[in-house]
């Protein structure tokens, strides 16, 4: 029997359908159907000037927006040959590590309302609350930042605001432990997550899935190692499991949260003075930058012509992460309820995912598929 | 007497589903961030269940995309009267960013359903939604239900 | 026992009792930090009416400028209107806003300093040196200082200018100041293509009148504009650039015709041997000689080695002119209606040094 879920169901966030083959209450096959949101963001910046296409990578996805600036800007810095002042790389990095712990924090409770955990649901989102407190302060709007610039960042941080942010930071720390905690050692939690929706490290080498995903089946694979801002200036090592189910992709998140906390820590404590922004002539030519953002890497491949950008793609790990999830979580799962929550913690952004058309040309622009 | 008891029931529980009809998904996690303890929004009486057939408010985030142009008229057939639609953050009202050459939506999303209430911004504080669904969402909703009858 | 104690002591607490009873959320959440940006704030008497703003807004119909009604004693004033349900509250209206005061504030984003703004707008603008007299009228006409003197030269410094198009206006001199339309550059090269490519075979057909000429005098013939408007609004929708570029084009325009009168051929084959391009054949089942029009280079080597007077060649220029006087229409496409192409056909100067 083919049991459909979505586009509007109670336990997605956004819309998409989730076919599923069951024989009885077990999930046989999954198979994933896209296109509910396609907006062409891509055609929409061709042609136009990158002070008008940062604020469009913006809305390529609401939850990891900053990354996406983060990547355009780096991208178009690393055109022009030119690094954003020491100074401004610094407080990418604060920014960028906040909307990764209150991504996390939303992963998370996503998972948690999936398994009708309702208390810890909350938990969650009290605790992101903490830190969205905080991306508002430093930079003016919850979601959408409009932080970044090509050349560094649009506005500098007073002490004041260092101050809160790291009394955030500690409200955060203070219950992060008895949540965690709720949570590793709950009896009926583990049941819901302990050996559901597992992959293996080769099936998610197959899947090229990304970041925590593909981090909590064995690949030791995080960029911001590889980033010129983290491997100069601040410690970092990735965090991994071995396992790849449920329980460990959401460990793997919960994990993750005390290291950006550390990774603020630090970036406050060594933030240079100096300029944040230097003025940048933009040059004519191509160029490609790989980031990590919340769910995995972000490629932007970008070709300007000046101030201009002529031709612009963008891959998001949300697509490769869907599609191992489909191919190999899903997979023998044992009833349709943990097949939602394992599709909860491959944590989807479909927003992100969308941005392709695929013409069949044979049959005719009728039977085109959105992606 | 009957008519004004319904009209007190109807505004002190508020069932409400979300519809993304193709946006950024910015406003969905403030209204996500709705449930919060924070904002708390089912002290107020609303529930935000996610399925149109026991809703009574339909929040629209997006601009209405390629498929979502019948889809919207269908969920809005399915929820049972009285109903008002809300529409959340600029895309629903004029399409944002996207509604210019080169992107593929057909806002507003009042071309294809009556709207009753627009909240802007991109996306709008969870403090501003929470403003104002309480000022214009059980009015509105009680209102509805006597025109009807 | 011990919980129940710990859930009293949780539920006779103050806070737990007012929270349960007044069932109000905290005052504390509704307050905005100073950064948060909210939609902009228009101080209506600071504004230049530069523009600067609209064409810097990344979303559509999210800001427009309006001006008021004119009374007696004063010219209406200028100012930006944000509409709400579009703006997604970006700040950069009022980031690189040039008036002084701002006329926009948002958050603190207008506390950027002005160094780093650059204004993205579909035209840009740039002095022709070969033209320029240096008079200095259009550094005086620009409101934000955005035409520099470098080495007794004029520059338009594009992170100051706002493509107001203050400077296009005060030069005296046609074409020394130019304003560029930067996008659609494909768009713009299909549309000259097209106007070159109807004009040309308007006066091909035009053949009888060709003939009469001499080296003396001229013809003028006109063609109205808006049979090509249609076709260049379907090219480019943007209905002020189309017009833009088409005028500039038009005015611009210089073409040779060649025109090719079989009746006088004699089959000398000379003409044959010297076209460079091989658009100029003979073939012997039609024993004709023949000219490929979309390989003419318009060299005029066949007109000049002809020694029967097969070839013609025609000089061609153009101008937009207006059909009837004292129009104001201010719609373009009533505008284009008006408007007819001037052309002016002589015979090539050449004639004259060959007839010698």
């Amino acid at each position: 029997m083919i049991l459909p879920i979505g586009p509007i169901h109670p336990s997605l966030k956004e819309p998409l359908r989730l076919k599923l083959k069951t024989k009885g209450e077990k999930v046989l096959e999954a198979e994933i159907d896209y296109g509910y949101v396609h907006r062409g963001i891509e055609k929409i910046m061709e042609g136009k000037p990158w002070q008008k296409c940062i604020y469009l990578a913006e809305r390529v996805c609401g939850i990891c927006s900053y990354e996406h600036t983060q990547t355009f800007a780096e991208t178009l810095e690393k055109i022009s040959d030119v690094r954003a002042p020491l100074r401004a790389q610094f407080l990418r990095v604060i920014t960028n590590e906040l909307d990764r712990i209150q991504s996390h924090y939303l992963a998370n409770s996503t998972f948690f309302k999936a398994i009708e955990h309702e208390t810890l649901f909350m938990y969650m989102l009290s605790q992101r609350e903490h830190i969205m407190d905080a991306i508002e302060l430093l930079t003016g709007n919850r979601v959408n930042m409009g932080w970044n610039v090509i050349g560094g960042v649009r506005m500098d941080v007073k002490e004041i605001h260092l101050k809160q942010i790291l009394e955030k930071l500690e409200a955060v720390e203070k219950n992060h432990d008895r949540y965690v905690g709720i949570f590793e050692n709950g009896p009926i939690v583990g049941l819901r997550s302990k050996k559901v929706g597992r992959m293996t490290k080769e099936e998610a080498l197959k899947g090229r899935a990304v970041g925590p995903i593909g981090r909590a089946s064995g690949l030791k694979h995080d960029l911001r190692e590889k980033h010129h801002t983290y491997c100069e200036n601040l410690e970092f090592k990735p965090i991994w499991r071995k396992k790849g189910d449920n329980f460990a992709r959401t460990m793997n998140r919960f994990n993750e949260i005390p290291q950006s906390i550390d990774l603020i820590r630090q970036a406050i404590e060594n933030l240079p003075e100096g300029n944040i922004r230097s003025d940048v002539e933009i040059k004519s030519g191509y160029g490609e930058w790989r980031n990590e953002a919340p769910r995995g890497e972000v490629l932007y491949m970008v070709e300007t012509n000046g101030n201009l950008i002529k031709q612009i793609s963008i891959r998001t790990p949300s697509i490769m992460n869907i599609d191992s999830c489909a191919k190999y979580m899903l997979k023998d799962v044992a009833t349709v309820t943990d097949a939602v929550a394992t599709y909860a913690t491959a944590d989807p952004c479909i927003a992100c995912a969308e941005r392709v058309a695929i013409l069949d040309m044979d049959k005719g622009y009728d039977t085109y598929k959105l992606l | 007497m009957f008519q004004s008891l319904k009209n007190i029931v109807r505004k002190s529980s508020i069932h409400v589903c979300i519809v993304n009809c193709g946006g950024c998904n910015g406003c969905d996690v403030e209204l996500v961030a709705l449930f919060s303890p924070r904002y708390d929004i089912e002290q107020y009486g609303i529930y935000i269940h996610n399925n149109p057939r026991e809703a009574d408010v339909l929040l629209i985030t997006g601009a209405v995309t390629e498929q979502w142009i019948h889809n919207i008229k269908r969920v809005y057939s399915k929820v049972p009267e009285p109903k008002i639609v809300v529409c959340v953050g600029n895309c629903p009202i004029s399409g944002d960013v996207f509604n210019q050459e080169g992107g593929t939506v057909h806002a507003p999303v009042s071309n294809f359903i009556p709207v009753a209430a627009e909240i802007s911004g991109c996306p709008p504080r969870p403090s501003e939604i929470l403003n104002a669904i309480l000022s214009t969402g059980p009015g509105a909703i009680s209102n509805r239900g006597r025109e009807r009858k | 026992m011990s919980s129940v104690i710990w859930y009293l002591y949780e539920f006779g607490r103050k806070v737990w009792v007012k929270g349960f009873f007044n069932g109000k959320t905290s005052k504390e959440i509704m307050e905005k930090p100073d950064r948060f940006r909210d939609f902009p704030k228009v101080l209506k008497k600071n504004c230049i009416g530069c523009g600067a703003c609209t064409s810097s807004c990344p979303s559509p119909n999210a800001i427009k400028l309006i001006r008021d009604m004119d009374d007696k004693d004063h010219h209406g004033i200028t100012y930006p209107v944000i509409n709400k349900g579009a703006c997604i509250r970006c700040g950069f209206c009022a980031e690189i806003c040039p008036s002084e005061p701002k006329t926009l504030e948002c958050g603190e984003n207008h506390f950027i300093t002005e160094k780093f703004n650059i204004v993205p707008s579909k035209r840009k603008f740039i002095v022709d040196d070969f033209l320029c007299i240096v008079c200095g009228k259009c550094r005086d006409a620009c409101n934000v200082n955005a035409i520099e003197e470098i080495n007794n030269r004029f520059r338009v410094n594009e992170k100051k200018c706002v493509a107001c198009g203050d400077c296009l206006k005060s030069c005296p001199v046609k074409g020394a100041m130019k304003g560029i339309f930067i996008n659609n550059l494909e768009e713009q090269k299909t549309i000259i293509k097209l106007i070159v490519d109807r004009l040309e075979s308007f006066i091909e057909n035009k053949k009888e009148e060709l003939d009469k000429l001499d080296n003396l005098s001229l013809v003028k013939i006109q063609y109205p504009l808006s049979e090509l408007w249609d076709e260049i609004i379907a090219i480019l929708p943007d209905e002020e650039v189309a017009y833009e570029v088409t005028e500039n084009a038009i005015n611009r325009l210089k073409i040779r015709v060649m025109t090719w009168n079989e009746d006088n051929c004699k089959l000398c084959k000379l003409c044959v041997d010297e076209c460079p391009t091989g658009a100029i054949t003979y073939n012997e089942e039609d024993n004709r000689v023949k000219h490929d029009k979309n390989k003419c280079l318009r060299c005029s080597y066949c007109y000049q080695t002809c020694p029967f007077g097969v070839v013609k060649y025609f000089v061609v220029k153009f101008l937009v002119e207006n059909n009837e006087e004292n129009n104001n229409d201010k719609d373009i496409n009533e505008i284009v209606k008006n408007k007819v192409i001037g052309i002016t056909i002589k015979t090539s100067p050449l004639s004259a040094y060959l007839s010698d």
